[in-house]
């Protein structure tokens, strides 16, 4: 059946290498999947920030890059989010790597205009 | 420095909300109910999720979404953000085994440090009422302290096996063992520095320190620390998180709709804004957590399931609106966080100008 689909997927193109992509398409499996649309996500976030270019503030598109690093983090966590099992250390960095993805999410969209900076440098 | 302006409420009322209740009901579940069985406790939880945890994501919410100035001033959290999770969200119903555990562990861990957050939140702002001064340094140790109570909390948890929620099964996170070493000494360092920086203060002003100033991070360290050993003490702690939250939430909504000027300040007006806001926090808590998952009981999962998949989306859009609206930099956040509730029934004391509200 998958081969069948993915002939008909394929019909207009030639070459084997194509045909062999189709494949790996209707072959991908869950996980793949997931990852190819936290991919799209990604890309979404960047073509927005794009067009939305000069008329948006920089906390704004400060923001959807934190999306974009917020979606990518997701998908390296359901990717690997087990290989503490094997390696240990890793599990203590990608734990780490957590922490730090909620302390950069904890400056999401916050003022970061000039003004503010200065004055939240002199608050501290 | 007046006692009423050093509480939001008075001080029986903001020590047991601020942890005095936990630690109570914590002491009264070690020595009265150390059984494994924690279903009686599990049950009264969920009692009490309707009045109190519930109503404080909907608070949340309320304060963002109710006025347009807010979706304005941050339309990534109010409009983009809802977008990812419900992605997210629908990529978990989607792949139950594969992706909702997942989904479901990054606000488990997510979960606790936000907590952490809230902790130095609250004693900045006890800290700032007290005028007890907590610079760079004070900070430093006051999170390492707190910050790593979370990680050792977590750490627990993790070998207790907090693998079930809502009836899925999430796997443990696996963390080497020297984590628990390192979290500890961190812990306690953190704990005699900002101990010492205080002491210190105390010398040199002779006085002492309000204990109100540093009953948030003892809460916090009972919560995680001995608190963790203690399970059927895990499950109300999110109940006393939330009614931290509700006190504040509550002052800074009558400062929203009572402290302005020409707001009529009495405390028939302050009963009457808190009765509409809770109820309105409780009918949205219920929509939250139990009219979204109802409305999607025709998927083909267990209705728990998709509760729980639908209730990790609403507290990691929380953890995200919470930081977004909570900045103590923020100047009217901020002023407003220094105001007591009898000054919205005093006419002389609590009439602010309009611009100084927030979400007004």
């Amino acid at each position: 059946m998958h081969d069948a689909v993915a002939a008909v997927a394929v019909a207009g193109s030639a070459g084997s290498a194509v045909a062999a992509d189709a494949s790996d398409f209707v072959s991908a499996t869950p996980r793949e999947l997931f990852l190819a649309a936290g991919i799209g996500a990604m890309i979404a976030c960047g073509v927005t920030s794009f067009f939305l270019a000069g008329h948006v503030s920089e906390r704004t598109h400060v923001a959807l890059a934190m999306l974009v690093v917020l979606i990518g983090g997701f998908c390296l966590f359901a990717l690997f989010g087990m290989i503490g099992r094997e390696i240990p250390v890793a599990g203590g960095l990608l734990f780490l790597g957590l922490i730090g993805l909620f302390k950069l999410m904890n400056q999401f969209e916050m003022r970061r205009d000039r003004t503010s900076r200065r004055k939240e440098t002199s608050d501290e | 420095m007046t006692a009423r302006s050093l509480y939001f409420v008075n001080w029986w009322v903001d020590t047991l909300i601020i942890g005095g209740l936990s630690i109570v009901a914590w002491l009264g579940l070690l020595a009265f109910y150390r059984s494994t069985n924690t279903q009686p406790i599990f049950w009264f939880a969920v009692v009490l999720s309707l009045f109190v945890n519930y109503p404080h994501f909907s608070a949340t919410v309320y304060r963002l979404y109710q006025s347009p100035d807010n979706i304005r001033h941050f339309p990534i959290t109010a409009c983009g953000l809802p977008v990812i999770l419900i992605a997210a969200v629908a990529a978990s119903f989607w792949q139950p085994n594969i992706i909702a555990p997942y989904f479901v562990m990054l606000f488990l861990l997510w979960s606790p440090y936000h907590y952490s957050g809230q902790t130095i939140g609250l004693t900045m702002v006890y800290a700032r009422r007290a005028g007890f001064p907590i610079g760079r340094w004070e900070r430093m140790a006051l999170s390492a302290f707190v910050f790593s109570a979370f990680v050792f909390g977590v750490i627990r948890f993790q070998r207790n096996g907090l693998t079930d929620f809502y009836g899925m099964s999430v796997p443990t996170f696996p963390l080497p063992d020297w984590i628990d070493a390192v979290v500890q000494a961190v812990m306690w360092t953190g704990a005699v520095v900002f101990a010492g920086v205080t002491f210190m203060w105390c010398l040199k002003h002779k006085r002492l320190v309000p204990p109100i100033v540093l009953l948030p991070a003892l809460t916090h360290f009972v919560w995680f620390v001995p608190g963790a050993g203690l399970k059927s003490f895990w499950i109300v702690i999110p109940f006393f998180h939330s009614l931290q939250y509700l006190l504040i939430a509550l002052i800074m909504q009558l400062r929203v709709r009572i402290g302005v000027a020409g707001g009529e300040h009495s405390w028939r007006r302050v009963g009457a804004e808190a009765k509409r806001w809770g109820s309105r926090n409780i009918l949205g808590g219920i929509l939250l957590f139990i009219g979204i998952p109802a409305a999607f009981s025709w998927l083909p999962l267990p209705v728990m399931t998709t509760a729980g998949i639908l209730a990790a989306a609403v507290n990691i859009h929380h953890f995200f609106v919470d930081g977004v609206i909570w900045k103590l930099r923020d100047a009217t956040t901020s002023s407003a966080l220094m105001t007591n509730i009898a000054e919205f029934a005093a006419p002389a004391a609590g009439d602010f100008p309009r611009r100084q509200t927030v979400g007004a």
